[in-house]
């Protein structure tokens, strides 16, 4: 039963502001996905919750009590870090046993939790090699193992999967989802993949520039973006946008053609739309015309791609559309699902 | 075709002939050999004059082919020359120098890698500075300063001077691998509860074990084969080894197959510790290169 506050927290590094007053409650049991590009203080966020740094200013607590000056030993967090931080000299279940070594766990005790946390990542068969006989994968399990050994209030993990192939991603993290949930505890998870934060988090924490750009469920932080950096971030692709310009009457142009869209109020817009809400239709029913710019087979389906003012527009179609480079491509497009932005601020027009 | 390849070939910069790159590579090879001549021609020599008789030394037809003697192993332990006492002493002043000089060494190196305290950069340049200082500079306030405490001819003072000696060494080499210990290492034992002496002792001193001990051998080597200092400050009871040496130089002239034999006593030990020790020295050279 773990809540943790961050309270206007700043941090900097000798003149340069990474976290700029950060404001973050996350809830007992909830799976919290810090998102966004490199750079952004997601890492240094999370840092300061293990104590591995120090906040400049600001409050951080857990279940409302105050843990700024706590050591990263007195905050019984666990975490798994970015390229494991094995420890190279131990064996497997030297290595997953090390924090309960230190609390003074009775042996036998210890190593019946060893196999139990083992287990549960597979890594039984493993448990009397060194970190350098293992591969990545197993090397990240027993990271993992060595984290769920003990209860600890909070788990935070620095992108553990980011040093793994494309297909063992998606085992290794169906497997966190699983364990975390079965365990139930407060998690904190940093990334800057948006799948694995679509896919993980309860509620995921878009950053940038060191302050939170949006936070809010996955669903929330994709049908509803509260700004073009969360739009363009989140979704693969990423949201279309395009600058338009709209007239007195809204009527809208874009790359100097007409687009048979009304803008909220006359101007200048970012208009936004997923791939898979524009749909290629016939001339006559067209929203839009342009040319395609390249087509791409994906299997389940196709994408088609124009350039328009110099950006990617790209349109989800069926498996069997094909298209040429170079032929025309006519869009139609359900007015309900567009976001306008302030072409200024990127702040959405609600 | 060919000669055109052939005019082509020579007319690349650089370009050498078969013929001139076998007489570089002879040529190359003979300056290796002259080089690892002028190293180890004079060890044999000693190792070989160790075992001579006083006869066989100055004799060119016994330079190689002689009748082997432990004659000179044997007197150089008798008196006069008694280097069974001056080897213990060498055994001492060297062993307890690496007994201190290693953790104090470990504990300052961790300090300046990891920790950040003020005047950190100034600090750690004075230490690595202090070793530009000639010793002949500083034996003169040494010599005082021990005779005021009274410890002129004590192998105490003689620790004392070579930990001087080898302890900016020690840091900056243990220093040198305690920075390529990767910092999540020792974070990721922070956050599984350890202390930082227990992070220290439990995960940084082992990964950089391979460090730290060429660090206590090179300690050790310097430590015994120190001479000025010896020199200046023993007299009779805190003799060490390489002193030892200087006393085969009498009125009858240079004792060499005494020499040697004394020579063969202090080279020994850092042959064998050094093959102790070889696998552990080379594994470090190389360790992070590849992770």
């Amino acid at each position: 039963m773990t809540t943790i506050q961050l309270r206007k927290i700043d941090k900097y590094y000798g003149s340069v502001h990474v976290v700029k007053d950060l404001n973050l409650e996350i809830a007992d049991r909830e799976f919290l996905v810090l998102l966004g590009p490199s750079g952004c203080g997601k890492t240094t966020t999370m840092r300061m919750i293990a104590g591995l740094e120090h906040p400049s200013a600001g409050e951080i607590a857990f279940d409302g009590d105050r843990i700024n000056e706590l050591g990263p030993q007195d905050r019984d967090v666990a975490m798994v870090f970015q390229n494991y931080g094995l420890y190279p000299h131990m064996n497997v279940t030297q290595n997953i046993a090390y924090p309960l070594k230190l609390r003074g766990v009775p042996v036998a005790e210890r190593q019946r939790r060893v196999n139990e946390a083992a287990a549960r990542v597979e890594l039984t068969p493993y448990l009397a090699r060194m970190p350098r006989e293992l591969s990545g994968g197993q090397r990240q399990r027993v990271a993992l193992a060595r984290s769920i050994v003990r209860q600890p209030k909070v788990f935070l993990m620095d992108e553990p999967l980011s040093n793994l192939d494309a297909k063992l991603r998606v085992v290794a993290r169906a497997q966190i989802k699983h364990l975390t949930q079965e365990l139930g505890v407060t998690t904190v998870y940093v990334t800057h993949d948006q799948i694995e934060a679509m896919t993980l988090a309860s509620r995921v924490a878009v950053m940038q520039d060191g302050e939170i750009r949006q936070i809010g469920t996955p669903e929330q932080i994709y049908n509803d973006p509260a700004d073009t950096f969360v739009a363009s971030f989140i979704g693969s692709p990423a949201m279309n946008l395009l600058s338009v310009q709209a007239d007195a009457h809204g009527r809208c142009t874009c790359d100097g053609r007409p687009l048979a869209v009304t803008a909220p109020a006359p101007g200048a817009w970012t208009l936004g739309v997923r791939c898979e809400d524009l749909r290629l239709c016939s001339a006559e029913e067209s929203a839009f015309s342009t040319e395609v710019y390249t087509f791409e087979l994906l299997g389940d389906c196709t994408m088609a791609t124009a350039l328009v003012d110099g950006r990617m527009l790209a349109v989800k179609a069926g498996k069997d559309t094909r298209l040429k480079t170079g032929a025309p491509m006519h869009l139609a497009v359900d007015p309900d699902r567009l976001y306008w932005f302030d072409a200024g601020s990127g702040l959405r027009h609600r | 075709m060919q000669a055109s390849s052939t005019v082509a070939q020579s007319s690349i910069p650089g370009y050498r002939t078969p013929l001139q790159e076998r007489v570089l590579q002879a040529l190359r090879q003979a300056l290796v050999l002259a080089g690892i001549s002028s190293i180890v021609l004079p060890i044999l020599w000693m190792m070989l004059t160790a075992f001579k008789l006083p006869r066989d030394v100055y004799s060119l037809d016994s330079a190689l082919v002689f009748t082997p003697t432990l004659e000179n192993l044997v007197t150089i332990f008798q008196h006069p020359w008694n280097l069974g006492s001056k080897a213990l002493n060498s055994v001492l002043v060297a062993s307890g120098t690496v007994l201190l000089a290693v953790p104090m060494a470990t504990l300052a190196a961790y300090a300046f890698s990891r920790l950040e305290f003020r005047f950190k950069k100034a600090l750690f340049l004075t230490v690595i500075a202090s070793q530009f200082i000639p010793g002949a500079v500083v034996v003169l306030p040494y010599f005082l300063m021990f005779k005021e405490l009274g410890m002129l001819d004590t192998r105490s003072a003689l620790v004392l001077i070579n930990l001087s000696i080898v302890l900016p060494y020690a840091v900056w080499m243990i220093k040198g691998f305690i920075d390529a210990v990767p910092i999540e290492m020792e974070e990721s034992a922070m956050v599984d509860g350890a202390q930082r002496w227990r992070v220290l002792w439990e995960i940084v001193v082992p990964v950089a074990l391979p460090g730290i001990i060429t660090a206590a051998v090179f300690s050790f080597t310097l430590t015994w084969n120190e001479f000025l200092f010896a020199l200046i400050l023993g007299k009779q009871d805190a003799l060490t080894l390489p002193l030892g040496l200087i006393g085969f130089r009498t009125e009858r002239g240079d004792l060499w197959e005494l020499m040697a034999a004394g020579g063969l006593l202090i080279t020994a030990p850092m042959f064998l510790l050094s093959l102790l020790v070889h696998r552990q020295f080379i594994g470090s050279l190389t360790a992070g290169a590849v992770r």
